[in-house]
């Protein structure tokens, strides 16, 4: 398998600077990247998806993402789907309030008492979700019960990192006379150039092989892309001798 | 020294990165929020960045009616992007590295916790946009 990262579950926080619901999104967020879940997640600051190149935008195609949306304009959840792809799933802090009846919260550069016990209910809610998109045993859960930090191992501090300029690299190739993006292909490319492998029919159905497994391809599409991947790659090889 | 309280339509908008996987992004948030609430109060106001990246119609209508100063904490300026995409032009810009490239003495480590050097270097930011605060609601660029 190529060297990518670690399949994570990617964590997009709206971290709306008007509300507390935005402040309560960012902080909860950073306490399921920093102390409950730090092997498993990641970020991306929502703007960098605007602001950003193709990596960036290939961000929540993928890692299976959770929008964090302090208030019912859902930025994060709609723009997530608007630049990348849709999030696996979405959570809204007000509503999160009112369903548990939660106390409200203020302050927006300093939460309160109330933001912080949100705050926490809403890492906690984060936490499980994750586990439940990485298929890993969780407990069932009522918001604020306290999900289980991680320990960090004796010695090191966990620290929040965003994926800009670390992401997903992309390459756009020709497929059908269209552009189609496909996740990972450099550093499959790459892997297969460092193994000497020639581009043969062989090594054609071994790179669809590991194309598939960080790209969806539907059935009627795949020998077209099949052959364009051979193609792109016999270019590639030529070119790096 | 700031002026009397402006009206609404007078503000200047602060619209820092909402950077959350960087320290420099922590510390453009809280330099944004100790303008707005200590140093010009009722002279500045702020835009969620992420309406912006969305396209929302009445954070666009702000960003473009209103003087903005833009906080960027990382060199992909995602806050002058955003609010040059929606239509606005910042009337200044402000880079975290910049400031601390002058007090290089003042490293910050957490993004959840910048420390006592953290709000050191925010508030020499703070002071920066104040002033430029000032300047621009005197018509001065």
């Amino acid at each position: 398998m190529p060297d990518l990262p670690k399949k994570k579950v990617g964590l997009i926080a709206c971290s709306g600077e008007e509300l507390p619901e935005g402040t309560i999104s960012r902080m909860a967020t950073l306490k399921v990247l920093e102390q409950l879940r730090p092997e498993d997640t990641v970020t991306l600051c929502l703007p960098l998806f605007l602001a950003g190149e193709e990596r960036e935008r290939a961000f929540a195609r993928f890692y299976p993402t959770i929008a964090i949306d302090g208030c019912a304009k859902r930025c994060a959840a709609q723009a997530t789907a608007k630049y990348s792809a849709p999030p696996a799933a979405s959570l809204v802090v007000t509503e999160l309030i009112a369903e548990n009846g939660l106390p409200q919260p203020h302050g927006v550069r300093r939460l309160d008492a109330a933001g912080e016990r949100v705050a926490q209910a809403v890492a906690d809610l984060l936490a499980h979700e994750v586990d439940r998109l990485l298929g890993k045993p969780s407990s069932p859960i009522v918001a604020g019960d306290g999900a289980q930090p991680v320990a960090a191992e004796a010695g090191t501090m966990a620290v929040a990192t965003c994926s800009c300029g670390s992401g997903i690299p992309v390459a756009k190739i020709t497929v059908n006379s269209h552009q189609v993006e496909v996740l990972a292909l450099p550093a499959i490319f790459d892997q297969f150039r460092e193994q000497g492998k020639l581009p043969t029919d062989d090594t054609a159905d071994e790179l669809m092989a590991a194309v598939k497994i960080y790209n969806r391809v539907a059935a009627d599409e795949e020998a077209a892309l099949h052959e364009a991947v051979l193609r792109e790659y016999a270019a590639y090889v030529s070119t790096s001798n | 020294m700031s002026d009397a309280k402006a009206s609404t339509d007078d503000k200047v908008l602060i619209i820092p990165c909402s950077g959350i996987g960087k320290a420099f992004g922590s510390v453009g948030r809280e330099a944004a929020y100790m303008v707005m609430e200590e140093l010009r109060p009722d002279e500045t106001d702020t835009v969620c960045l992420s309406l912006l990246t969305l396209g929302d119609e009445d954070g666009q209508r702000r960003v473009r009616e209103h003087k903005t100063i833009t906080i960027d904490g990382c060199p992909q300026a995602c806050a002058r992007i955003n609010v040059e995409q929606a239509g606005g032009t910042p009337a200044a810009t402000f880079r975290v590295f910049d400031v601390f490239r002058a007090h290089k003495e003042l490293r910050v480590r957490q993004v959840s916790d910048i420390g006592e050097n953290g709000r050191q270097l925010a508030k020499i930011l703070a002071e920066e946009i104040a002033a430029k605060v000032d300047a621009l609601r005197k018509g001065e660029n």
